[in-house]
């Protein structure tokens, strides 16, 4: 079959590329070799996101208290919750499925072969197209730890597939991914020790956020252990390196989080000579576009910013320039979350960032506790919100929250960063009373 | 502004190094001045505070005129006004009618004596808002925008500027983020396209008026804007014809050996070069010679510019007398010309008076090329590189041998090809047979 447009993966970018492309007339096909909705929807944002409040459930139950909810005899039924995501993703997949039949977007389910002349081989099948994207995402990224393939040591998608709770649980890596499992695990009363290899926890945030978020998860039960090198696992145990030496760690489940890498093999790549960056991810210019012709990559694939909305967007650019519409990707202001209770929410630069492009910047920080929906809904958590700003324009350059459900508002804040609004403008614009959003306008008062 | 060179009268003041408040010592580069062959730093004569600059960028200052006072802090400098009407500061005093007014009466009173009344009266009118050429709801408009509407044309009564001249500049451009706005208020300028949410201008990609997208755009002055004036008055006012010939370098080599062991002073092959180009002027004085249009100018000396690479740009010193002197001494004066150049030190009167030049791009790998006539010389000759090219023997054998291409350009309003070309086989053979000798001996 001859195609205007061909997906390859339907992940939050292939699926919104294939629906973007079709309802602009397109004629799309989309190949996936697994579930539609690729690890977001199937092993990843979605599934996670869901045990994640069916363990804030139970921790609210339990916890309710303070509040004069007094509950007795609450416990976690693991299976049910577990019911609870499957139904969320079936019902979720139906969408996208539905959503791709009311577009017209042809869907196969089968391994791509890209061969050169934009042509696909599907089950030995050969379809053309004018342009193809390339959208396969990442695999978790597994080290030669030894003992790493023992039965009980899971990465992401392994542990989602579980259906009973751990006694113990050592999760490897204090990224994003590690803190999510180890606060989901720890709300519902599974001891759980982070390793984290670094001096601190997700080191790609604000190193007050990340330190304000360790302090959070400590709270809830999550253990860490920083500067931590896990040298070898055995079935019941963790043995780890650390400045006090060798230590060993009880565990009947070890989840290996430590990243993810771009899945590009077995797709014929190798031979179209196609531009690998050295991270292994396809290298893309900011529309895109590869070094290959009517070739375009999004999302997981490209090694870049590892988010799903990140790659919906990469596919909407691309989307956006084949159809005749420029476009291309502003990082900046792309948010990122770290679903755990309390949330993380953060968009633009660090003051950090800032400071080595040459900037100069403000920085204030105010406590989530100054505000009064905060401290009523969230008695017993902690947080900040802290603003960058451009010293001499005033111009907000990036945002940094901890603290309750911060990842509903952070888009207020890609909003001011997407139209450069600076303190004078946002002075101006009118939060309602009583939310936890005022503190992205209280905040400047401690601008210093 | 001191007087650069017997013929200046004035200079052009290219750009102020300081301003007022600034303290400066002796020695300190006030401004960069140019005349019409190159430009220079205007070194300060005096230490203390800058107290007013009595010029602006890209005047012409005639020469021996006050061009900045000097002196401690609140000291007066009304007697040092240079006396010719010229502004008393930098800051133009019509673009803004509260920097006008805060000036004190008295030095409106000492630059225009005439019209001062009735300039502040025309200023304050300005500053309050209510100029006649800007309807309300433009000028609203306008700020909401970050557009001066006091620059554009008006289409309403009697050239006002009414709303829809505003909503016309802004239809041709992206919206503004917040930010970009702030910018366009202080006279910068959107791309027609930004890079922000569906193309909206972000601060980042506002440029200053007349930018151009990806690059740095500079004001061409200084020495650029000489040779820029210089090379196309070159090329559209003579009839340029490059002859291209090659000399073999081996009898020029030996030359330079021989002056080693017998411990004489070392030599360039550029400097043999330069001194048999001089030699064969002598005996082809035709090359030798300005085409005026109406009139030629046959010098009777050699005069010989040498183009230099400096780090201002091409400089063209001009070794004076130059067919009066020595190997030796022509050497020495090209090398001191050069460094003068290259330090900034070189003076006016060195760079003009030329009668015909010599230009070597040799050393930067260059084989050959075509120069560029100095007008109104009529000869420029040209040295490429080393080239390593067969040659016959006198037994008749082929071997190999190095060469050097030179290309002789001249004007052929003023000279034909022939008498051209015997002028390069005379600088030839000079330099295969006899390099480093004077001509009468070649002619024996």
């Amino acid at each position: 079959m001859k195609y205007d447009f061909a997906v390859i993966g339907a992940g939050p970018a292939g699926y919104i590329a294939a629906k973007k492309a079709a309802s602009a007339g397109k004629k799309v096909l989309l190949v996936e070799k697994s579930k539609l909705g690729g690890v977001c929807l199937n092993e990843g944002c979605v599934p996670s996101k869901t045990l994640l409040q069916a363990a804030k459930t139970y921790h609210h139950a339990k916890h309710g208290s303070i509040f004069g909810v007094e509950s007795e005899g609450v416990t976690f039924n693991y299976p049910k919750a577990h019911e609870h995501k499957n139904n969320v993703m079936n019902k979720m997949r139906d969408g996208i499925a539905g959503l791709m039949k009311k577009y017209k977007v042809d869907v196969i389910e089968g391994e791509a072969n890209l061969l050169p002349n934009s042509q696909v081989e599907i089950s030995g099948e050969i379809h053309e197209a004018t342009d193809i994207l390339l959208c396969t995402g990442s695999s978790p990224a597994i080290p030669p730890i030894p003992g790493v393939e023992l039965d009980h040591v899971v990465d992401s998608t392994g542990i989602l597939e579980r259906e009973s709770l751990p006694k113990h649980l050592v999760v490897v890596g204090g990224g994003v991914i590690g803190c999510e499992f180890a606060c989901m695990h720890a709300s519902v009363g599974v001891p759980v020790t982070v390793l984290e290899a670094m001096p601190e926890i997700c080191p790609n945030l604000d190193s007050e956020v990340s330190a304000s978020l360790r302090e959070g998860l400590t709270k809830k039960g999550v253990t860490f252990k920083l500067g931590a090198k896990v040298e070898s696992i055995s079935s019941d145990n963790v043995t780890y390196s650390d400045e006090s030496g060798s230590n060993e760690l009880e565990a009947d489940l070890v989840l290996v989080a430590t990243g993810r890498r771009p899945n590009v093999k077995n797709l014929g790549l190798e031979d179209l000579g196609l531009d690998i960056d050295d991270r292994g991810g396809v290298r893309v210019d900011a529309r895109g576009a590869t070094n290959i012709p009517g070739l375009w990559a999004a999302g997981d694939v490209t090694g870049q910013a590892w988010l799903a909305h990140a790659a919906s967007r990469m596919a909407e650019v691309v989307v956006n320039n084949i159809t005749g519409r420029k476009d291309h990707m502003r990082y900046d202001s792309m948010p990122a979350v770290v679903y755990t209770s309390p949330e993380v929410a953060v968009v633009g630069l660090t003051k950090e960032e800032a400071e080595e492009r040459g900037i100069k910047v403000k920085v204030g920080r105010i406590p989530m506790a100054i505000n009064a929906r905060y401290i009523a809904e969230n008695p017993d958590e902690t947080g900040f919100c802290k603003v960058v700003l451009e010293a001499d324009t005033r111009k907000l350059l990036g945002v940094h929250m901890v603290g309750g459900a911060c990842s509903e508002m952070i888009f207020g804040a890609t909003a001011m960063l997407e139209t450069e609004l600076r303190e004078e403008e946002i002075e101006e614009i009118v939060f309602p009373h009583p939310t936890t959003s005022e503190i992205i306008k209280d905040v400047f008062m401690a601008v210093r | 502004m001191p007087r650069q060179g017997q013929s200046v009268e004035s200079c052009i003041l290219t750009e102020w190094k300081v301003k007022p408040g600034d303290s400066v010592s002796e020695g300190d580069v006030l401004a960069v001045i140019e005349t019409d062959k190159a430009s220079f730093d205007l070194e300060s004569t005096a230490s203390g505070t800058v107290l007013e600059l009595f010029w602006e960028a890209d005047d012409d200052v005639p020469v021996l005129a006050n061009v900045l006072a000097i002196g401690e802090e609140g000291e007066n400098v009304d007697e040092f006004r240079p006396d010719n009407g010229a502004p008393p500061s930098p800051e133009p005093t019509s673009s803004s009618g509260d920097q006008a007014v805060s000036q004190s009466p008295v030095t409106d009173a000492q630059t225009a004596p005439d019209s001062s009344p009735p300039q502040v009266v025309a200023n304050e009118i300005t500053a309050g808002g209510v100029s006649a050429g800007v309807s309300p709801r433009a000028r609203k408009l306008a700020f909401r925008h970050g557009l001066d509407p006091e620059t554009l044309e008006g289409s309403g009564p009697n050239g006002r500027v009414i709303e829809r001249d505003i909503e016309a500049v802004i239809s041709g451009r992206p919206r503004l983020s917040a930010s970009a706005v702030n910018q366009a208020r202080k006279g910068m300028e959107p791309p027609v396209r930004g890079k922000g949410l569906a193309g909206m201008a972000l601060a980042s990609d506002m440029r200053e008026p007349g930018a151009i997208e990806g690059a740095k755009v500079e004001s061409v002055k200084g020495i650029r804007k000489l040779v820029a004036e210089r090379m196309i008055q070159s090329l559209q006012t003579s009839a340029q014809l490059t002859l291209n010939a090659h000399f073999e370098l081996s009898a020029a080599q030996a030359y330079r050996k021989e002056r080693v062991d017998g411990g004489k002073s070392k030599v360039s092959i550029n400097d043999l070069i330069a001194y048999a180009q001089i030699q064969a002027l002598s005996a082809h004085p035709e090359l030798n010679a300005h085409f005026l249009g109406d009139r030629f100018a046959v010098f009777e000396k050699v005069h010989l510019g040498i183009a230099v690479d400096s780090p201002r740009g091409l400089m063209v010193p001009v070794v004076k007398d130059a067919s009066d002197l020595s190997l030796e001494a022509l050497s020495a004066e090209i090398k001191k010309l050069a460094i003068a150049c290259r330090e900034g030190t070189i003076q006016p009167d060195d760079l003009s008076g030329g009668s015909c030049t010599l230009t070597n791009l040799g050393m930067l790998g260059v084989s050959t090329f075509t120069p560029v006539l100095n007008v109104p010389e009529v000869a420029i000759l040209g040295v490429g590189g080393i080239e390593l090219k067969p040659k016959r023997t006198e037994a008749g054998d082929i071997e190999y041998a190095e060469f050097l291409p030179l290309s002789l350009t001249i004007d052929h309003q003023a000279v034909d090809g022939a008498p051209a070309a015997r002028f390069l086989q005379t600088l030839v053979s000079l330099l295969e047979e006899n390099p480093g000798q004077p001509l009468s001996i070649n002619k024996e």
